[in-house]
């Protein structure tokens, strides 16, 4: 094929030309250009101080390292090593950092071990439901981002514009489709695959199944307050406008309405950290 | 028949710096867009773009097909029966390699820089303890760099 182009625009009409039935799905092409040049360029740019204190919020520090990453134009070990270097106290400044690159480490070798059963539900849901009280496919309205849930809609569209979207919105977002919309979370996983540039089956199923409970002790979810936190309160509304509603609630009251087989929980947040948040966990590298 | 190898760089690992292509910087070097999964998987034209453009850094042939029929012909046309790539955790590619050495084919699988080096079983249930088994040790760098 081709190797020669005088311009993006022109390769972009080659792949247009040369993969219409991928160009005829989505025909979007993202502001992230491909390979190591650009990569490197990201890299250099790295703060894991401030990514360590700011990276849950979709403002944050965060690297967008991952799709470089996870089609190895960058390497695991160059990007840690090269983060290490960046100051004089690498395991607190720059511990969150190496923890979320340790986490695709982690998957790769789950991947590893388990094959193709990535696609199973590795463990039985933990949400009072079984396999079969969820859809098999994503509803067009998820497809057309036309929820009228806005902050969905919103990451839906970033998602097909750009092939990127910050950890914390994968995490409402799959939170959304798993156990506000009862959709088994392997449609999800399939969908963002599609148009993840960072996609990958490893990073990609087993955080669908950590926020599922199909690999992690309970389901993740989220509540309007823990929204407004992190996405600078620019999904801030609370009339029924923006569809937030079916967010809007505590923990408790969500529990009980999303999970109505289980056993009520205790009245306090889900679980806690030192810090006082609730648990996050990566889905990428972000 | 040629002692050179060939090179196939699998998608995992698009830099010029990974093994295979810096340990053979003359071998001729293929990438298989695989045809098939592409359309199985459907996936976007944005990630087919950011691959390509990933791919016009590396000294490499770009084909497309069944990667194992198109590297059996890319190595008979090079008068070789040895390919060289580096491993990958893709049951896709172990699959591949497996119709490669089922035809004939003498498949070199380098292995790439481990994250971390540590002797005893890897702790996989959750994330969580596998990173206490490892930190002691994540925050080394690579002997190599």
């Amino acid at each position: 094929m081709q190797r020669a182009f005088k311009t993006r625009a022109e390769l972009i009409d080659y792949l247009r030309d040369q993969f219409p039935d991928a160009a005829q799905r989505d025909d979007a092409i993202s502001g992230m250009r491909g390979g190591r040049q650009a990569g490197l360029a990201l890299l250099q740019q790295i703060d894991p101080k401030a990514y360590g204190a700011s990276r849950n919020a979709l403002d944050g520090a965060v690297s967008r390292l991952s799709p470089y990453i996870r089609h190895g134009a960058l390497s695991l070990t160059e990007v840690r090593d090269y983060a290490l270097t960046l100051s004089d106290n690498p395991r607190a400044d720059a511990n969150k950092f190496v923890f979320e690159l340790a986490y695709r480490d982690y998957f790769q070798h789950v991947y590893a071990k388990e094959g193709v059963s990535i696609w199973d539900d590795l463990e039985p849901y933990k949400t009072g439901f079984t396999a079969q009280d969820y859809a098999d496919q994503l509803p067009a309205d998820i497809l057309n981002a036309a929820t009228g849930v806005t902050a969905m809609d919103a990451f839906i569209q970033e998602l097909y514009a750009t092939g990127y979207l910050h950890n914390h919105a994968r995490m409402w977002l799959a939170a959304y489709v798993v156990h506000w919309r009862r959709i088994k979370w392997q449609a999800g996983a399939r969908w963002f695959l599609q148009h993840l540039l960072d996609g990958d089956p490893a990073s990609n199923n087993l955080s669908w199944q950590w926020v599922a409970s199909t690999f992690s002790h309970k389901p993740y979810f989220f509540n309007l307050d823990n929204l407004h936190k992190y996405s600078g309160k620019q999904y801030y509304d609370r009339t029924g406008e923006a569809g937030h509603a079916i967010f809007d609630a505590s923990y408790e009251t969500l529990a009980a309405r999303l999970f109505p087989n289980l056993p009520p929980q205790p009245k306090r947040p889900q679980k806690t950290t030192k810090k006082g948040k609730r648990r996050q966990r990566p889905h990428y590298h972000e | 028949m040629n002692k050179q190898p060939i090179v196939w760089v699998f998608g995992d690992h698009l830099s010029p710096t990974q093994p295979a292509l810096r340990q053979y910087p003359n071998a001729p070097a293929l990438y298989v867009w695989d045809t098939a999964m592409l359309a199985r998987n459907q996936l976007s034209l944005k990630r087919i773009a950011f691959v390509y453009e990933c791919l016009l850094e590396l000294p490499v042939e770009i084909q497309r097909g069944h990667p194992v029929d198109v590297l059996s012909a890319f190595a008979q046309a090079h008068n070789t029966n040895t390919i060289v790539t580096v491993d990958s955790v893709s049951p896709r590619f172990q699959q591949h390699c497996q119709r490669l050495s089922e035809k004939g084919f003498a498949v070199e699988r380098l292995t790439p820089e481990p994250f971390v080096k540590i002797d005893q079983d890897r702790d996989l249930k959750r994330a969580s303890r596998y990173w206490r088994q490892i930190q002691a040790v994540a925050f080394t760098k690579t002997e190599s760099s």
